[in-house]
């Protein structure tokens, strides 16, 4: 009896450790999570003006847990991707990328890191992905994609960056070891060209962008996407991305052999950014328009639960490395703080929650210890 | 261009990143000689523990400097453009982390010298006269190379002589050649000097006594020894000087066209001088003495958010009101009864979905307040509009965000029109004389790479917009002076500085001397933030003083700088400037008469207060956001304490001394 109780207490001592953006606070907060509580343990200040919110948005770590990277959204008018230590959260190197950098990552395969341009608030052009030298903090290549380039990741064998144009309505795949668009898909159901007719994607680095003047194009003939993707996961190991239809209430399951969307969940209102737990069971997504969180079980294709989350606009989602909880991130609305919730995925159920500050947005799983 | 292959033998080859399998990645250990223009296949390749080449891997290839190497990254074929030394990665991708990772330089040789040019010199040099020679040295691939420093050498050094830092000293009546000599190749110059005619410089200032911090204008007239005047005659000016206090050094700028402004008090002799003539005026800058006490009066403290601008107006019942902004906070502006400077009260607010209120203003007959969005949770936010008309019970008439959903910093109301930026690109002209239906008429946004605005502010039909490295834009949105209005815009002076750090701007016409101004106010934080987020930040930067009286070739005159604190919102009115100046607080400023050289070292600040506030967001920690002089007071919104007013004491008499605080 005395072994079993030592075994049990070592069961549920497992601490995780998740790193989530205020994106209106120009914070970064640090959360480690015992099975039980929630708390911060550390909050970093990034950002150099102290008068601007320069909005911490996108938010990984190198495979290695050494680093973290944090895309800040605005600037004048280009967003920087910084590089921080993991061991002193202070800052390492920055390089400055294009406008609204969002969601990145680095590829095992490459080393290299793939960060997309959102242009949130720009004209309705298609943008870009940078590819970045995570040792030099260079960028490397720009890589032309869609529309608002949004949620983005890369498959688990670092071959393959997969991002969603959020307002074309798009999904590309970009070769990460070509440094090429290798596939687009509609995710509308409008035929695309395809990409070996322009070459696999248009190379901006080598481009001279200094007099084009995007705002006098013509638009008229480009409508939104109905579906509006959001994001976009790859599954660990069954050749299929998942593309939250922001616009549409759904997710989209997408055969990577097939290129073509084969299945379609309907989920709460406005799912907006997915994980998918490492050993591949489920998938959750949060759900910004219900402030709620569905987590699925993918071999059944069935909604397991929708969690409420604790405030309203429900933002990012990371699962934890042992498949056991998710991290979900809460925006919370006007002078409200930013919130992140523990769930428990077998359970689906909220089992820990902590504020934090404004805007609680981009979201990373670090580490267990 | 010559496509060459590049073989290299093993044993030049170094290892790179070792991962699994004893594979490892090898390149040239010795750096790659290339020549511009030439394109060169770089070579890797993966080999195994014995040697052999691995089949089948993939190479990713980039240039650390792809404007100088550019390099194909699929194929590793470099095209050398300019002369350095350059690194290479290559990267061998694999999945599951077994990617390998070399680097290696090239050397791109630089190109011959195959010119030197000599410019600056005019056909005829007077004797005695040092001139300053302007020379570039390029090579064969057309880059002009400041690396390479060029030998002046003169045919008759008795005619022509050299100095250090390409001077040549003009001597005696004659001709000589100078030639500049770089790396063998020389170019040359015939200079001309003739006998110079200049026995006499009639000098004179324009006044004899002054203040420090007035312009002293010399008129310096060069005449023969027949009395005729030499109009060409190049003078140069200079002065020397002692100042009143033994505890400081004199001290003031001279400018090539002879204007003198002191520093520091004192007596002045200013000269000209053309080879062999001179001529010289002493002046005496006397004390400015234009100090005045200054009076904190009242403060409306916010103390739980930080407050963000603020806007002054007289309301429609004839009582004197202030609108404040939020920041970081919950989307709040306040409205307040400022009619008692010493009792400034909270009447009303307006929340709405944002994080940020950043700008706040009100129209011209005080009726209708616009306020800025930042922070919507819907990521839609725009500006909305606020019927003032009783500040007491305000209400929100509507809302707008159209093109404007990225967030809007600054906005400006100027006959019924609002001027607002979007996502710090370019700015709107929104039509409000429907307030409740605001309808876009027009827009400005400029077209240089990488182009973005920070303020519009508008005066006279003129938009003064301030877009960070591209300076300040004058637009015509209604003046007249280029066509323009609000629905088309139009652009016709501009001005930029090096810093690019161009964040607001503030037009003043100087009545009396006629001049016209643009001050242009920095923002900068070199300092970055506390990390731990527990201090607040500081500020640098200053105000620049442009003179735009001739709009097409403005001119920077002078600077305001406080040490230790940076440039924020400003204002002008009767001369005097009234600057929040961050951690620096307000600082009042006489700008009266010409401007010219260091404004504050020339004792023109009147006076500054600092709101250092106990009970503020953050404790004593001043942080001034705008300041706006209304009715014989100042007021100014503090990012840690809210809304503050002061008012400046009775000038006093000049040359009467006041204690400092």
């Amino acid at each position: 009896m005395g072994v079993m109780t030592c075994f049990c207490h070592l069961a549920i001592s497992q601490n995780y450790y998740v790193y989530v953006t205020a994106e209106s606070e120009d914070e970064v907060s640090l959360i480690k999570f015992d099975g039980k509580n929630a708390t911060i343990e550390k909050t970093i200040v990034v950002g150099v003006w102290p008068a601007e919110i320069e909005g911490p948005h996108g938010i990984n770590v190198s495979p290695d847990g050494k680093y973290w990277y944090l895309s800040l959204a605005h600037g004048n008018p280009y967003g920087t991707l910084y590089k921080y230590s993991t061991e002193t959260n202070e800052v390492v190197d920055t390089v400055m990328l294009g406008l609204f950098p969002a969601s990145l990552q680095v590829s095992t395969a490459t080393g290299l890191l793939y960060c997309v341009n959102f242009n949130l608030h720009g004209d309705m052009v298609p943008s870009t992905v940078s590819v970045v030298d995570p040792e030099l903090m260079m960028e490397v290549k720009r890589i032309e994609t869609g529309v608002m380039p949004h949620g983005s990741r890369i498959s688990s064998d670092g071959m393959y960056h997969y991002s969603v144009g959020m307002m074309s309505g798009e999904l590309f795949e970009i070769s990460t070891t070509k440094m090429k668009v290798s596939r687009v898909l509609n995710l509308d159901g409008k035929k695309e060209m395809p990409m070996a007719d322009t070459g696999g994607g248009m190379d901006h680095s080598q481009m001279d962008h200094s007099k084009m003047d995007h705002s006098k194009m013509d638009m008229g003939g480009m409508s939104h996407s109905a579906v509006k993707p959001t994001w976009v996961i790859p599954h660990p190991t069954n050749n299929k991305v998942y593309v939250a239809g922001n616009g549409s209430d759904e997710i989209l399951e997408v055969d990577l052999e097939k290129w073509e969307i084969t299945n379609r969940l309907k989920t709460g209102k406005a799912p907006y950014n997915v994980d998918i737990s490492p050993d591949g069971r489920y998938l959750v997504a949060t759900y910004k328009g219900s402030a709620e969180t569905g987590v699925w079980d993918l071999k059944k294709g069935k909604e397991l639960a929708r969690v409420k989350n604790t405030r309203k606009v429900t933002h990012g989602v990371s699962i934890s490395s042992d498949s056991k909880y998710a991290f979900v991130s809460v925006e919370g609305i006007g002078g409200e703080p930013g919130t992140m919730d523990v769930i428990d995925i077998k359970k689906a159920t909220k089992v820990a929650s902590v504020d934090m500050g404004k805007q609680a947005g981009g979201i990373i799983f670090w580490k267990m210890d | 261009m010559k496509n060459l292959k590049l073989f290299l033998i093993t044993v030049l080859f170094s290892a790179g990143s070792l991962y699994a399998q004893e594979l490892s990645l090898k390149v040239s250990t010795e750096p790659i000689s290339m020549k511009i223009g030439q394109t060169l296949q770089l070579q890797a390749v993966v080999v195994d523990a014995n040697g052999n080449k691995v089949p089948d891997r993939e190479y990713l290839f980039f240039s650390r400097n792809r404007r100088a190497l550019s390099v194909v990254d699929s194929t590793g074929m470099a095209t050398a453009i300019k002369h350095g030394e350059y690194g290479i990665v290559v990267i061998s991708p694999n999945e599951d982390e077994g990617r390998l990772r070399a680097d290696f330089k090239v050397i791109i040789e630089p190109a011959p010298i195959t010119r030197v040019e000599i410019s600056g010199v005019p056909d005829k040099v007077y004797a005695g006269v040092t001139l300053p020679l302007s020379i570039k040295i390029f090579d064969e691939a057309g880059f002009e190379r400041d690396d390479i420093s060029a030998t002046l050498t003169s045919s008759d050094k008795e005619t022509v002589g050299v100095a250090p830092f390409y001077k040549v000293i003009a001597r005696s009546k004659g001709k000589s050649t100078i030639s500049a000599t770089a790396e063998g190749v020389t170019g040359t110059m015939d200079i001309n000097v003739v006998e110079n005619p200049i026995a006499q410089i009639n000098l004179q200032s324009d006044m004899l006594e002054g203040r420090s911090g007035d312009v002293f204008t010399l008129s310096a007239v060069a005449l023969d020894k027949n009395g005729n005047e030499v109009k060409d005659a190049p003078i140069s000016y200079s002065f020397t000087g002692e100042s009143y206090d033994v505890s400081a050094a004199p001290s003031g700028l001279m400018t090539k066209d002879g204007k003198f402004v002191a520093d520091q008090p004192g007596l002045y002799v200013l000269n000209a001088t053309c080879g062999s003539a001179a001529a010289s005026v002493t002046i005496s800058a006397n004390n400015r003495n234009i100090t005045r006490k200054i009076e904190l009066i009242g403060q409306g403290s916010v103390n739980n958010k930080h407050t963000s601008d603020l806007w002054i107006w007289e309301g429609v019942d004839g009582k004197d009101y202030a609108v404040t902004g939020t920041w970081g906070a919950d989307g709040t502006a306040y409205f307040w009864d400022v009619t008692n400077p010493a009792s400034i009260s909270l009447i009303d607010s307006v929340q709405v979905d944002a994080r940020t209120v950043n700008d706040v203003k009100v129209s011209e007959d005080g009726k209708v307040c616009v306020i800025s969005r930042e922070g919507a949770s819907n990521r839609k936010n725009g500006l909305v509009i606020i019927d003032v008309s009783n500040p007491r019970d305000v209400s929100v008439i509507s809302e707008f965000s159209e093109n404007l959903t990225g967030g809007v910093h600054n906005v400006f109301i100027y006959q019924n029109h609002v001027y607002a930026l979007s996502a710090g690109r370019k700015y709107y002209s929104i039509n409000i004389e429907d307030p409740k239906k605001p309808k876009i008429v027009g827009e400005f946004e400029l077209d240089t790479p990488g182009h973005s605005i920070h303020d519009v502010w508008v005066h006279d039909g003129i938009a003064y917009s301030s877009n960070w490295s591209d300076g300040v834009q004058l637009v015509d949105v209604g003046n007249g002076i280029a066509g323009g209005s609000p629905s088309n815009p139009v652009q016709f002076a501009s001005y930029a500085y090096p810093s690019g750090s161009n964040h607001a701007a503030f037009p003043y016409k100087d009545e009396k001397t006629g001049k016209f101004y643009v001050i242009l106010g920095d923002e900068e934080f070199p300092y970055g933030l506390d990390p731990n987020g527990r201090k607040p930040g500081r500020a640098a930067g200053y105000l620049h003083v442009i003179d735009f009286t001739d709009l097409n070739n403005p001119k920077e005159v002078a600077w305001f700088q406080v040490p230790f604190a940076g440039s924020h919102n400003y204002w002008i009115e009767d001369d005097i400037l009234y600057a929040a100046f961050y951690n620096g607080g307000v600082r009042v400023v006489d700008l009266s008469g010409e401007l010219l050289g260091d404004l504050n070292r020339q004792g023109r600040e009147i006076a500054w207060i600092v709101p250092e506030d106990p009970d503020g967001y953050v404790a004593n920690a001043p942080f001034t956001w705008g300041a706006q002089p209304h009715k014989g007071h100042i007021f100014y919104s503090d990012w840690n304490s809210g809304l503050w007013s002061a008012k400046l004491e009775p000038v006093i008499p000049q040359n009467t001394k006041i204690e400092t605080k």
